[in-house]
């Protein structure tokens, strides 16, 4: 039987752990390659049951059933589910009034499928640079890409935190756009008492399984504040003929996950907490900033490298940082890029072929540019100076192997000999000259 | 449909704990792949999880984009209507596809069906088999095939290196592009359902596809 069980116990480190050598160089790895694997997501008897007894109901019934019951979760006023998190986000767009040829202004650092999306609704995205500490959307940059062909404001909860959304609004109210927010990481993530998902005019978000709340495959969900936004969308599918719509296979899952999600939700607050900590003490390692007022979801969890703080602030950061990736890798860290260069830099925007011919950029080739990685500089900072850790702080990720993350960063921030041979020997390019990554 | 053969499918999916369709370790979406590929005797089978989205991907394979006109006689009018919205008009042109609607009743005979077809695309509906949306194109053409999966998964090559822009072709990368990946469980229970079919019309459904626990063994 295939299974996902594991097939070893982890222990909990001991002192012996750090002080070994770095596995690099030899040492023995902090979590070893036979207990490597981190499952997700968490699938009980609960959800086979579920999906089973949901091949008895009109498939509609279980789609509609799901979305009824996360629309309230989130406590947004109308909901459609989708069948992928860029048609979510396609839809958000079109009920908050995207026309063909408009302008919606997006974040330079996201998935590529939110600037995607713009253009599914044919109309061109407009990039604009990041906050240096939260990593979503520069309000004052939003401000300042605004024109008389803006619609719309396109925010992203990057890996989970909430955007700048009273400085957002404030921006659309005086300016009358709308707010669509992009929710794809940002599940139960709030800003006081609101939800992610239920803050802009609308929103879209990603239910894939590899999200904090997982559907059993590939979905989505939009949310509208009112009734019109809604009926825009409902009535764009079926003038355009566009079936969108989510399987209930993959909703049946959802529905009994839905149950479990502020059980994970507080799984990964713990863990995030527990590995701050630790990252706090390393001296080299900074956790991600959230806020005061905002709850962060940590679909991923971005880490900060401070070299000045042990010694290497004479090397170029993206040197440190590849050495150190490096390092934590082979210690058993699963640590990432997460993209390596701004989304306007990826193929897509810079042939801008669209639909085919350059529509619907077309339209309106006064809102084009051709950018420049340097065009967004808290961007590149970022990918120059960080790392993420995705799945790994989500159950059923054990305690002991969250310690011995928290025990790795330390143990590879106790070797700024090490990371200096390695950072100084090797040939690298800053993040942004190699080939885009999608993730 | 046998139910049994369907609950026995799903729990055997969900104990292996691959859900997720950029996951290395599935097996569902390419096995159903190979079935379709077989039983429609052309090599190449792009799923996606909508009949829209085959037809997106049957006419974007052949280089089919905004201001292009094709040969809609016998298409319907949401058809009509999507391929308008992708700037496709009906006119002068080639036939973009040919098109099988499967149902628990037609399921058996795909491989008549699909002898039938003579466009270069050929759109697998497979929406009426009860699992929800999800539908296939299927071609002889390795690079209409190679635009299909780019469109699907954001210009990525495939489901594997899903994480890297190639940019050794640029061609084939696509200007717009879409997540229409099909989710895994739905894969299953359609393969399920088109070897049940396939069977009960006396066709010898090959040992390793013959009944849905059958994926425990490999
Ligand atoms: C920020 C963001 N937006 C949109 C999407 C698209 O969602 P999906 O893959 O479900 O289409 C994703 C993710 O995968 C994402 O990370």
């Amino acid at each position: 039987m295939i299974t996902d069980f594991p097939t070893a116990p982890l222990d909990p480190p001991g002192p012996a752990d750090r002080e070994a050598d770095l596995a690099a160089l030899g040492g023995p790895a902090m979590i070893g390659r036979e207990v490597r694997r981190t499952p997700f997501p968490v699938i009980t008897k609960e959800d086979v049951l579920h999906m089973l007894l949901s091949l008895r109901q009109d498939p509609a019934k279980t789609v509609d059933a799901f979305a009824e019951s996360y629309r309230d979760y989130v406590g947004a006023a109308f909901a459609l589910p989708t069948a992928s998190g860029t048609a979510s986000l396609h839809m958000a767009l079109v009920g908050a009034g995207v026309e063909p040829g408009d302008e919606v202004v997006v974040p330079a650092f996201t998935f590529i499928a939110t600037a995607q999306a713009v253009v599914a609704a044919h109309a061109v995205p407009v990039f604009v640079d990041i906050d240096p500490r939260t990593y979503c959307m520069d309000p004052a940059a939003a401000a300042a890409a605004v024109t008389d062909r803006t619609r719309a404001v396109m925010p992203v909860h990057v890996h989970g935190l909430p955007a700048d959304m009273p400085a957002l609004r404030r921006l659309c109210d005086e300016r009358g756009l709308a707010l669509v927010e992009d929710a794809s990481h940002a599940h139960s993530a709030r800003i006081g008492d609101h939800t992610a998902g239920s803050i802009g005019d609308t929103a879209g978000q990603s239910l894939m399984a590899d999200k904090n709340f997982p559907l059993g495959g590939e979905g989505g969900i939009a949310f509208f504040a009112s009734a019109e936004a809604h009926a825009r969308a409902v009535d764009y599918l079926a003038r355009h003929g566009i079936d969108y719509r989510m399987a209930p296979i993959a909703a049946a899952f959802g529905a009994s996950q839905l149950e479990r999600l502020p059980y994970y939700d507080r799984v990964r607050a713990r863990n995030a907490a527990v590995l701050g900590d630790a990252l706090r003490q390393t001296g080299l390692f900074e956790p991600p900033h959230v806020p005061e007022g905002h709850v962060h979801a940590y679909n991923m969890y971005r880490i900060g490298l401070r070299p000045e703080r042990i010694g290497l602030d004479d090397l170029p950061v993206h040197a440190v940082k590849q050495a150190v990736h490096e390092l934590l890798v082979a210690e058993g860290v699963p640590a990432r890029e997460w993209q390596n260069t701004p989304i306007p830099c990826h193929l897509p925007f810079r042939h801008r072929d669209g639909f085919g011919g350059g529509y619907p950029f077309s339209l309106n080739p006064g809102a084009v540019r051709d950018h420049r990685p340097e065009d967004f500089p808290n961007t590149l900072a970022m990918l120059e100076s960080t790392l993420v850790l995705c799945r790994e702080l989500r159950s059923p990720v054990e305690y002991e192997r969250v310690l011995r993350y928290g025990e790795a960063f330390a143990k590879v921030a106790a070797r700024p000999d090490a990371i200096r041979k390695l950072a100084a020997g090797g040939d690298c390019p800053p993040p942004h000259r190699r080939a885009a990554r999608l993730g | 449909m046998e139910p049994f053969d369907t609950a026995v499918v799903l729990t055997r999916v969900m104990t292996s704990g691959t859900v997720m369709s950029i996951e290395k370790a599935d097996r569902e979406l390419p096995g159903l792949e190979r079935l379709l590929a077989r039983q429609c005797g052309r090599p190449h089978v792009s799923l996606v999880n909508s009949s829209t989205a085959a037809v997106h991907a049957a006419v974007a394979g052949q280089g089919l984009g905004h201001g292009d006109r094709v040969d809609a006689t016998g298409l319907d009018e949401p058809t009509v209507a999507f391929l308008a919205w992708l700037g496709i008009t009906a006119g002068d042109g080639p036939v973009p596809f040919d098109r099988v609607r499967l149902t628990p009743e037609n399921a058996g005979r795909l491989r008549e069906l699909a002898a039938e077809a003579t466009a270069p695309a050929l759109v697998v509906d497979l929406c009426d088999l009860g699992f929800g949306p999800a539908a296939a194109v299927v071609t002889a053409d390795e690079t209409a095939w190679a635009r299909a999966e780019r469109l699907k998964i954001f210009g990525a090559f495939d489901l594997r290196t899903m994480w890297t822009q190639e940019e050794s072709n640029p061609g084939l990368v696509p200007g717009v592009q879409f997540n229409y990946r099909l989710s895994p469980l739905v894969a299953a229970c359609i393969r399920v359902a088109l070897n049940q079919a396939r069977a009960s019309r006396g066709g010898s459904p090959r040992a390793s596809e013959a009944t849905a626990a059958s994926g425990a063994a490999r």
